[in-house]
């Protein structure tokens, strides 16, 4: 009888504890999902909410605040995203906030972001409608990314027929470049240049040996005739011819 | 006496009518009349298990009894098993998320697999190892030394005192089991995450919690009822229904085990199921 109640003792023990652990559980998903917090609703219209789904969560300078609760399509145009964010983080919030659709990570879900505005206005208030901003369509970039491989595969594909047209010697580059005659005459100029540039060298030789051997002759004879000048004008000066008059 | 005997064999031929008794054997040998004859006599029994467990009086001394036998002794077990599931699967998981520099989300991603999947399937397949199979030998060894005729003539209701109890308790223990299973698995998460690098506990459940939500609870939570409810209901009837015999001993627990984790997977797939078209 006494083990009986102890049995008994340990059972109502066990499915205490079990269930003790399961309402931990449902307390504390409830708390990520603001159901034990005093909270206020916000909305927002977006023309496209990119993804965002009932549940994913509302950041405000990085931190977790919130979550969405509901997204309704209200035209073809507008999409209302209602979501609840928690009481404590009113007062930094303010009229003039935006919202924007981001992500956690390169792989992760979407959240939606509130950006401070300029703060010049009041505190934002229950069931207030905040201004938004249109998140980057992925779709739009990626139309975006295909012109430019477009304009990319165009530029190769040019780029290859000049190539090849350099390959066979078309125009000016190609004959530069692949042209064998040209380069013939090329080396056959240079080879002239270089034999007419030795005969240069050795004219220039020949005129500074001859005229280091006729300086000092050809200097003595004007030194001479230098010296007759001179007589003969002194003679002249002197003669009546010229100042007997 | 007379009295006596005579109810006895009157309960027993009303038994034989609601429940037809190897009726396999008798009618047919082809393995498919032979299935939906099993289907059949396990749909008598079900519907009387509904029938007898609304009805009084109630034996809540022996479903405490059983529910002690077969929720609080397997706690242990599946504890162990849980840690184990856990630790394993986070060492496992590592080096794939690594690669893709996502070793952060290993807490969330073996959260998420224990929650909803891994943490109820593997619990009752241990369930149905142990408590199926202790079960099915259990009735099927009353039923060869006939102590399920003579409670019958002790004007006890065997299938009420035996099978409702039985049945009721796993229905009940397993889903409790299921929660302890699911924080030790978390816990041996954690010690695996600690073993190649070092995240504070706070760190580790705030990322979970921050990760899960009640569509992840719930339908595992719930699910993990009918896991109970099969595996009590398909030991009980395979130990009720033994043939009479030493070797039906053995077979029964065998069967009861075997079909009890074939139907705790079947069940699996149909709540999945269920659960995804719900969410879409």
């Amino acid at each position: 009888m006494k083990q009986n109640t102890t049995n008994k003792i340990r059972l109502g023990i066990f499915v205490s504890l079990g269930i003790a652990v399961f309402i931990v559980g449902i307390y504390f998903i409830g708390e990520r999902q603001q159901l034990f917090r005093s909270t206020f609703h916000i909305s927002g219209v977006f023309k496209d909410v990119a993804g965002l789904q009932a549940g994913s969560n509302v950041r405000f300078a990085g931190i977790t605040v919130g979550t969405i609760e509901n997204i309704d399509i209200v035209s073809d145009t507008s999409v209302r995203v209602e979501m609840v964010v928690d009481e404590s983080t009113r007062k930094f919030i303010k009229k003039d906030a935006i919202a924007s659709i981001g992500s956690e990570g390169l792989m992760g879900n979407k959240i939606l972001i509130i950006n401070p505005g300029p703060g010049l206005e009041k505190e934002i208030q229950n069931n207030d409608t905040i201004k938004t901003v249109q998140p980057i369509n992925l779709d739009e970039v990626l139309l975006s990314l295909k012109s430019t491989i477009d304009n990319t595969s165009q530029i190769t594909k040019d780029l290859s027929v000049i190539t090849t047209d350099i390959q066979t010697g078309k125009g000016t580059i190609g004959r530069l470049l692949m042209d064998q005659s040209l380069a013939n005459n090329f080396d056959s100029a240079i080879v002239n240049l270089k034999l007419g540039s030795a005969g240069l060298k050795n004219l220039m030789d020949d005129a500074k040996i001859s005229f280091d051997q006729n300086w000092d002759s050809t200097f003595v004879n004007l030194r001479e005739s230098s010296a007759g000048l001179k007589i003969l004008l002194e003679k002249a000066r002197k003669s009546w011819l010229l100042w007997g008059f | 006496m007379e009295k006596i005997i005579l109810e006895h064999f009157q309960n027993r031929k009303q038994a034989e009518e609601t429940v037809p008794k190897n009726i396999p054997e008798v009618i047919s040998n082809t393995v498919v009349d032979k299935f939906f004859l099993e289907v059949y006599s396990l749909t008598i029994f079900t519907a009387r298990f509904f029938k007898e467990v609304v009805k009084p009086p109630y034996e809540f001394n022996e479903l405490a009894k059983q529910s002690f036998l077969i929720g609080y002794k397997s706690l242990s077990l599946v504890a162990i098993t849980s840690f184990i599931i856990g630790l394993v699967l986070t060492v496992q998981s590592r080096p794939t998320l690594a690669k893709f520099g996502a070793e952060s989300l290993l807490p969330v991603m073996v959260a998420i697999s224990i929650i909803r999947e891994i943490g109820p399937v593997i619990t009752a397949l241990i369930f149905a190892g142990k408590v199926g199979s202790g079960i099915g030998a259990e009735l099927a060894s009353m039923n060869v030394t006939e102590q399920i005729d003579a409670m019958q003539v002790s004007h006890t209701n065997p299938f009420k005192y035996l099978v409702v109890t039985r049945v009721l308790s796993a229905t009940l223990m397993l889903p409790i089991l299921v929660a302890f299973s699911d924080a030790v698995g978390l816990f041996g998460s954690y010690v695996a995450v600690n073993l190649k690098g070092n995240v504070t506990s706070y760190l580790f459940f705030s990322q979970i919690f921050q990760s899960l939500e009640f569509k992840d609870l719930f339908p595992a939570f719930i699910k993990t009822f009918f896991f109970g409810f099969a595996i009590g209901l398909i030991g009980c009837y395979k130990g009720y229904n033994s043939n009479k015999g030493t070797e039906g001993v053995g077979k029964a627990a065998n069967s009861a085990v075997v079909f009890a984790s074939l139907m705790v997977f079947i069940i699996d797939m149909i709540a999945v199921q269920i659960t995804s078209l719900m969410q879409n």
